[in-house]
């Protein structure tokens, strides 16, 4: 069980800065959740942490040591682009990963066996991996990453290509993992299920960090207050837009009028307004979500 | 188990089990047994009767020259004198005889006109056949005595001692042309299977994974070597079959006629009769690995830039050269082994596998340059391997396009 510690962190292609100053902790047996728009160079960030691509300033460590192959070795990774041998079938596939990451046989079939019953592929077993859906391929690319019991797994974007059934059952696999003491970072445009299984985030855009900590301190730090209101009727609406440094919040998770206020508003003032200009059946003061604070960490970006 | 037994024995199933593996060496094998038994078969048809002729002329001649002709040609008939000049149908109703050869005696001696269905393939035979008749006819001198004196017993020695004899040099030669030749067509097989295998790996981002846990120098080495070993089962599979192919003819024509075993002799010096010391083998598979290991890096770099299958072949093209240049200066070695240009080009990386494997089989090579041309040889393997596995990594990762050649300089500064 390690620390995770990236210091300093620059990463450039040419002329383009693909990571710039970028520092975080991840402790031991935390699962920690990057968040950030495509391009925003958590990819790289990723293989930087796995050794793929060398930092060209700063240090990626693990346990106090730099990352080396013995080390990697220990990792398991889940790029965002697929990669399996098409040819090979899918048992032969995830005990041939299982070797590369020391999992020496006997004990590599029997665990991709393992691996193959958790994840419902037994009528697959024998058949290469060309021939299996997308989102099959995918159950069988975790196995690969996750044979070897690692220390850390990366994961970058999981559950895209996974039906809600099969994200569901990736979510429970992680979790178990995550129990038995494996640091996970994993990347998603799934809001809501990394606000379910991550317990520390990081908001990157344009390469460097906008946001990081866990969801209590990233909450703590918002510098506004959100409240909500039901129901959706435009008399209330009316108020709410009318009331000075109000800002409506997307309502596409919301069935609410959901309105961001500035930190010293008068919230007692407004509920008074607001029951006489119409019925309330809801007046709530709510924590900013995972989504809130992603927008709001990538719109300070923009 | 380390990682490079890991990656080698899953590479050499998966190639020894694929069908362009077991395709390319039943088909291999099967060319490899036509050409040993090809000049047998064709020896055969050539003796019963691409070699039949009819002699014509006055009896005097005709007699003389029968004997004379019985090396290279069967007599089908002789007669007096021709009528008209012959037919393809009169040459059909004379035991399908190849030619009709009018002998004549003019001023100057001996007078041969040939009708022929190949024109080309008597004039040399026939005049030197007929040469002792000419002789005879000219000094007065009964044509056996001439025939006689004519031939030459040549017994070349090598001053060397390394060969007994002069067929023991022309079978060294033999040896050494097939073995470079089997180095070339394992290079160029192997090394685009080296070439498809990584550009699959790069395509279908596998190699992304990979590199995450496995160093690309060794992933390189481990790939080359598993090339290497499917090389040499497909090697011992095709000269396997050559030499069984070569001696099974050698024995079916071994009891033919003095036409048809000159072409058996054929076939048994380049399979049956093959003979090859263990010094040589050991040199051959010394030269194999080193020349291979080379090709191969270059090889797997080279493919690690391309974005699209398609591509390959632009990228193997320039990669061609050294090898074709290596038999040129190998065929060269075969000629003038121990000439100073060629003395060089066999301690030169890339081309010296061909060249002193060469040198190594038809003369007699000083310890000390065999063992000079190794180590460069090792060297330039282990150079290449670490500065592709730099390009490796850096072109696995490069989708889209491919890295500018000063992006590679830098990234092999790191």
């Amino acid at each position: 069980m390690g620390t995770l510690v990236l210091s300093n962190v620059d990463r450039s292609f040419g002329d383009v800065v693909a990571v710039r100053d970028v520092s975080f902790t991840v402790p031991p047996g935390t699962t920690f959740g990057l968040l950030g728009p495509n391009g925003a160079g958590k990819t790289t960030m990723m293989r930087m942490i796995l050794g793929i691509l060398l930092p060209d300033r700063g240090s990626v460590s693990w346990d106090g040591a730099p990352v080396d192959l013995a080390v990697r070795r220990r990792f398991g990774y889940l790029p965002e682009e697929r990669g399996l041998y098409g040819k090979l079938k899918v048992r032969e596939q995830i005990a041939y990963f299982g070797r590369l990451h020391g999992v020496m046989p006997p004990a590599d079939t029997k665990r991709a066996d393992d691996w193959i019953e958790r994840l419902n592929l037994t009528q697959y077993a024998d058949r290469p991996c060309a021939e299996l859906s997308k989102g099959n391929q995918q159950k069988v690319q975790i196995a690969c990453a996750a044979l070897h019991d690692p220390e850390l797994l990366v994961l970058d974007e999981p559950f895209s290509g996974l039906d809600p059934v099969n994200a569901e059952t990736l979510l429970e696999l992680l979790r178990g993992l995550c129990n038995n003491g494996t640091t996970l970072i994993l990347s998603s445009h799934q809001m809501w299920q990394l606000e379910d299984l991550c317990k520390s985030f990081c908001v990157i855009a344009g390469g460097t960090v906008r946001a990081s900590g866990t969801l209590e301190a990233l909450r703590a730090a918002w510098p506004t207050r959100i409240v909500e209101v039901e129901p959706v009727a435009d008399p209330l609406r009316s108020v709410l837009d009318a009331t000075p440094g109000a800002r409506r919040l997307p309502e596409a998770d919301r069935p609410t009028l959901a309105y961001e206020l500035p930190a010293d508003a008068d919230t007692a003032g407004l509920l008074r307004r607001l029951v006489t200009a119409g019925d309330v059946t809801r007046f709530e003061r709510v924590d900013p979500s995972l989504r809130d604070i992603y927008l709001r960490a990538i719109g300070a970006a923009a | 188990m380390n990682v490079i037994a890991v990656v080698f024995s899953a590479e050499f199933m998966r190639r020894v089990r694929s069908r362009a593996f077991l395709a390319g060496t039943i088909i291999g094998a099967a060319s490899i047994l036509l050409i040993a038994i090809l000049p047998s078969l064709l020896g055969g048809m050539l003796s019963s009767s691409g070699k039949r002729v009819v002699l014509v002329g006055d009896p005097a001649l005709t007699v003389a020259a029968g004997p004379l002709l019985k090396h290279d040609f069967d007599i089908a008939a002789t007669l007096p004198r021709l009528d008209a000049a012959p037919s393809p149908a009169f040459l059909d109703a004379h035991g399908k005889a190849s030619a009709v050869a009018v002998l004549s005696r003019g001023r100057d001696g001996l007078h041969v006109v040939a009708y022929a269905r190949d024109p080309s393939a008597f004039r040399q035979a026939f005049g030197r056949d007929l040469a002792p008749l000419q002789v005879a006819l000219a000094i007065g001198i009964p044509v056996q005595r001439v025939a006689g004196h004519v031939k030459v017993t040549v017994d070349v020695r090598d001053v060397s001692g390394r060969f007994a004899n002069a067929n023991a040099a022309d079978a060294a030669k033999g040896v050494a042309y097939l073995f470079v030749m089997l180095l070339y067509i394992a290079i160029l097989l192997n090394a685009q299977s080296i070439m498809s295998s990584v550009a699959e790996e790069k395509t279908s981002r596998i190699a992304e994974l990979l590199v995450a846990m496995v160093d690309p120098s060794q992933l390189l080495a481990a790939k080359i070597l598993a090339a290497a070993a499917t090389g040499f089962v497909q090697l011992g599979v095709w000269v396997g079959t050559g030499m069984i192919g070569g001696r099974a003819v050698t024995g079916m024509f071994a009891s033919s006629d003095a036409s048809s075993g000159a072409a058996g002799a054929a076939g048994s010096a380049t399979f049956g009769a093959l003979e090859v010391s263990s010094g040589e083998v050991l040199a051959f598979l010394a030269f194999f690995v080193l020349g291979f290991a080379q090709y191969g890096v270059l090889y797997a770099a080279a493919a690690s830039l391309i974005n699209r299958t398609e591509d390959l072949g632009s990228v193997a093209g320039p990669l061609v050269v050294p090898v074709v240049v290596g038999i040129i200066l190998a065929n060269f070695g075969l000629q003038f082994p121990n000439a100073p240009s060629v003395v060089v080009c066999s301690l030169l990386p890339l081309v010296s596998p061909f060249v002193m494997f060469t040198r190594i089989a038809v003369s007699t090579v000083p310890a000390w340059q065999i063992v000079l041309s190794l180590a460069i040889n090792l060297a330039t393997a282990i150079l290449l391997a670490w500065i592709a596995g730099k390009i490796y990594r850096v072109g696995l990762l490069m989708y889209g396009r491919s890295p500018s050649f000063r992006q590679i300089v830098a990234t092999l500064r790191t």
